[in-house]
């Protein structure tokens, strides 16, 4: 392993070609794209639908699996189109009855050892077989020989399962390890259909869950996601991961009310086509059995559900303190700064504290960082706006000067790394006559001798914009999931408290 | 002894004792030519070798002149030769014979070769199981060096090139030459998708010319005698002398060398003292195991040159010719075959990696007694769909056998799958 880099390379970059554009044919239907970009890219960038399983656009080209044949006029012999390029002028087909029978049988090919066990597999009905098998197969299958078994269940590692005999051995796996992560974990041992991938001890690298969502088949399938959900009872919400300032593009997979993964969605300025690990939990919480939903009051150490007249008029009168977090959406800051207007209130912001990677570096040069606070930059922003300081000393100073006729607020994040960091934080606003957790998570041991507990949405019950690590502009969009009483932002609770 | 220049090129020199010592070799007339040529114009080199309509000896029969037109011209970039000497063809074992009897006439031309070409550096890379032949290159390679044959500046002409042998670890795929670009730089012995060829980005990502043995060390016959006196021999479009490897139910097997196009049947009669045991001829694989059978009376007719043998379906290769007699069952070396690519297939793309098994299993499950009447088909039609489609050879290498025992051999075919 002396090849290991310390540096991986950046997110995948399209390699620097001329701006101008140029044409061809496919299928006689007429094409642009840059000129010696990806032929195979080009299609399929143009809603052209092409079968291939081995070729992804993050990655290097292997060229092995054979679905994407074409035929090109003055070139003798068909060709992969994920090994050509584009240049002005060509006329290249897939629709003609040698390529279609090349695609049937290669399909076939890559079907003669797999074991067909949709019915208790987790890509069913996300699975590059079954998808081409209706699209360019439907045949009956010739081959009744017994197949090569190899070995199914097998934990490789960071929540990969491996199921060798499902290979179809497109190497994106091998290729993600050697080229996006550097670490060469992944690799192919034997030769023929004994082929099977493996690694060489375990996954340890914090991308490994990308593993999943490259295969196309069911060979890699995600522990955290198997055997929980059919994959076409999911919808998909497109939104931005909150694990970390990055803000990863991703979608995240729910079921009525629960989320079940998530997975990244392409994004050029962000994170390319990856994802990492850490991100992949960010969904834990809006689902769990002990979420807050409803308004909770402290009954000598029990929490019971509250009605929201009464804990309002028992906190109206007091002096009002806020501590807000750092995932909250720049909407949300901006209509709650919008309520304060004319009141006497303080505000400050807890940032979660750095969180170092296990290299004790800030940054591994893809994509995980060390600071872990979603929207710091908006929520800095709007402070500033609202002529509020945001600075760890502004929280010190409110937290000191808390007095016993005073409420604190503090509203809790939702993806929390460093519980003592913020048991600390909470020790501290002993002195406050009432103390309220606002929270989209469960109710942490620490919120103990807090007074009330009320409920807020999670990210994914919101439309709204954050602003990540370099201050670039993220979206985030509204699962269609509800959670009671839980509808209620901050901004709605500052209204509750300074409202008529 | 002096060499015999005018009835053999390849072989001239191996009917003298202890040639494998350099100089024995050079006093029989070795290494003049790389004396008179390395150090002269290189373009004239490469015309000649080009004029001469050699082809490559490894199979494929790619015109060497025209290969190496291909080559970068930048004489000081960092560039590569080698040597492809893995020769796993089954059938086939001409380049052990010339290397192990010979070494140093391999040695010489690829010296020459290397200095028409601007290459630095040069590897032989020999099949595994070679390990004598290996030895004896190593030895002959170390007396080069010592001789300042190899090295820096070679015979003083302010050449350098140096060459070592780097043995194979025993797969058939590393005498694909991309296969074996893979092997040598320390991967697995996987061919490469092409483009790019290597002629442009091969080892190490560096141009790289790759030979067969035989290519390389008929460039020092060649020049010696001129393009014109190579092209005498054999056809239009198969100039020259070709070592053929004779193994199977003959009198007299082993390795030949005689012009390109003489009739098969003559190799059989004249050269290999006739067939064995006095039974009678049922079938030649003409060009090592990937070649379509040829029955016995497309052997009477058949001339072994590239275009005659392509004519009768079937394909010159590396010249390896497997002699079958009537006792042999062809289910069975149809089997055997089979068996043989469904072990090396190298596992990169489906239809080789899926259909070599397949291949092989159909024939074993009627072997068993359990075949059907439309296996044959099956088989036949497997074989096709895996053609062509594939980033190196070894599929083709595989159907071809199979559908050409279809084709001329389905009576008996349907005899071993149908009734076991």
């Amino acid at each position: 392993m002396s090849e290991v880099k310390t540096t991986p390379p950046p997110p995948p970059a399209a390699p620097p070609v001329p701006k101008e554009k140029v044409k061809f044919l496919w299928n006689d239907k007429e094409i642009e794209a840059k000129p010696g970009s990806n032929l195979l890219k080009a299609a399929l960038d143009n809603k052209i639908e092409v079968a291939h399983y081995c070729y992804h656009p993050g990655l290097s080209i292997a060229g092995v699996c054979r679905m994407c044949m074409v035929e090109q006029e003055g070139v003798p012999r068909p060709f992969p189109a994920c090994n050509a390029v584009v240049t002005e002028g060509i006329k290249v087909r897939n629709d003609t009855a040698q390529i279609k029978a090349a695609v049937e049988w290669t399909l076939q090919l890559h079907l003669v050892n797999h074991p067909l066990d949709c019915p208790i597999c987790d890509q069913a009905g996300e699975c590059g077989l079954q998808d081409y098998y209706m699209k360019h197969g439907v045949y009956d299958s010739s081959m009744i020989d017994k197949k090569v078994h190899k070995d199914k269940v097998q934990d490789i590692g960071r929540n990969v399962m491996l199921d060798a005999e499902r290979c179809i051995l497109c190497s994106r796996c091998v290729r993600f390890t050697d080229e996006v992560t550097v670490t060469h974990e992944m690799g192919i041992v034997n030769r023929g259909d004994h082929s099977e991938i493996t690694t060489n001890d375990s996954l340890k690298n914090y991308y490994a869950q990308n593993l999943v969502d490259i295969c196309p088949v069911g060979a890699l399938t995600s522990k955290d996601f198997r055997f929980k959900q059919r994959v076409w009872f999911l919808d998909d919400v497109d939104t931005t991961c909150i694990g970390c300032e990055t803000g990863c593009s991703v979608k995240v997979s729910f079921n009525k009310n629960d989320a079940y993964r998530v997975k990244p969605v392409f994004d050029a300025a962000v994170n390319g086509y990856w994802m990492c690990d850490d991100g992949r939990s960010v969904y834990k919480h809006v689902g769990r059995a002990d979420r807050l939903v409803t308004f909770m009051e402290n009954r000598t150490g029990l929490f019971l559900p509250a009605i929201e007249k009464e804990v309002v008029g028992k906190l109206k009168e007091k002096k009002k303190n806020f501590i807000l977090s750092t995932d909250l959406t720049n909407e949300e800051y901006a209509a709650f700064f919008s309520r304060l207007k004319g009141e006497s209130v303080n505000v400050a912001l807890y940032s979660l504290p750095e969180h170092k990677l296990e290299d004790g570096r800030d940054f591994d040069g893809l994509l995980r960082r060390s600071n872990k606070n979603a929207n710091l930059k908006g929520a800095e922003a709007a402070f500033k706006k609202a002529g509020f300081d945001a600075s760890e000393a502004a929280l010190q100073t409110l937290v000191n000067n808390l007095k016993a006729d005073d409420a604190i607020f503090i509203v809790m994040p939702e993806v929390v790394y460093n519980e003592d960091h913020l048991e600390t934080l909470v020790k501290k606003v002993k002195n406050a006559g009432s103390k309220v957790a606002l929270t989209s998570n469960e109710a942490f041991y620490f919120m103990k001798d807090f007074d009330y507990l009320l409920p807020l949405p999670t990210f994914l019950e919101k439309t709204g914009t954050m602003l990540n690590f370099k201050g670039l502009e993220r979206k985030l969009n509204r699962a269609k999931n509800t959670w009671g009483e839980a509808s209620k932002t901050v901004a709605s609770y500052a209204e509750l408290m300074f409202g008529e | 002894m002096k060499a015999d220049y005018d009835n053999y090129t390849l072989l001239s020199y191996h009917h003298i004792p202890d040639v494998h010592r350099l100089d024995v070799f050079e006093s029989a007339g070795g290494y003049e030519m790389m004396k008179q040529f390395v150090g002269t114009d290189p373009d004239k080199i490469k015309e000649e070798v080009k004029a001469s309509g050699l082809r490559g000896r490894g199979g494929a029969g790619f015109p060497a002149g025209v290969k190496w037109g291909f080559f970068s011209k930048d004489r000081l970039a960092k560039k590569y030769l080698l040597c492809n000497a893995d020769e796993s063809e089954p059938g086939t074992f001409k380049d052990r014979y010339l290397v192990e009897t010979c070494p140093h006439i391999l040695i010489e031309g690829m010296v020459i070769t290397a200095w028409a070409l601007g290459t630095q550096r040069g590897y032989i890379y020999i099949r595994g199981e070679y390990y004598h032949q290996a030895l004896v290159l190593e030895a002959a390679i170390k007396e080069a060096y010592a001789k300042g044959y190899l090295g820096k500046n070679i015979l003083g002409k302010g050449f350098d090139f140096d060459l070592a042998v780097h043995r194979g670890a025993g797969a058939y795929i590393c005498g694909e030459e991309t296969g074996m670009i893979s092997s040598l730089e320390g991967k697995k012995g996987q061919p490469k998708l092409k483009p790019p060829f290597p002629a442009i980005k091969g080892y190490r990502g560096l141009p790289t010319m790759v030979n067969n043995v035989e290519t390389l060390a008929a460039v020092p016959w060649i020049l010696r005698k001129g393009a014109g006196a190579y092209k005498a021999w054999g056809t239009e479009k198969s100039p020259g002398m070709k070592l053929f490897s004779i193994s199977g139910d003959v009198n007299k097997p082993g390795v030949i060398e005689v012009p390109l196009s003489i009739p098969l049947n003559d190799i059989i009669e004249k050269h290999c003292g006739g067939m064995r045991n006095g039974k009678k001829l049922k079938a030649v694989i003409p060009g090592g195991s990937s070649a379509p059978v040829l029955t016995a009376d497309e052997v009477l007719t058949t001339k072994m040159d590239y275009e005659d043998v392509a004519a009768k379906g079937s394909m010159l290769g590396s010249g390896a010719i497997i002699v079958l007699d009537e006792t042999r069952d062809m289910g069975q070396v149809l089997k055997w075959t089979l068996e043989f690519y469904h072990h090396e297939s190298c596992g990169q793309c489906t239809p080789c990696r899926e259909g070599t098994g397949w291949l092989e299993k159909i024939l074993k499950r009627g072997e068993a007694g359990h075949g059907k009447i439309e296996d044959i088909q099956l088989l036949d039609t497997v074989a096709a769909n895996m053609r062509g489609r594939t980033i190196c050879a070894l599929a083709d290498a595989a159907a071809m056998p199979a559908q050409g025992m279809v084709k001329k051999f389905r009576k008996e075919l349907e005899d071993y799958i149908v009734r076991g």
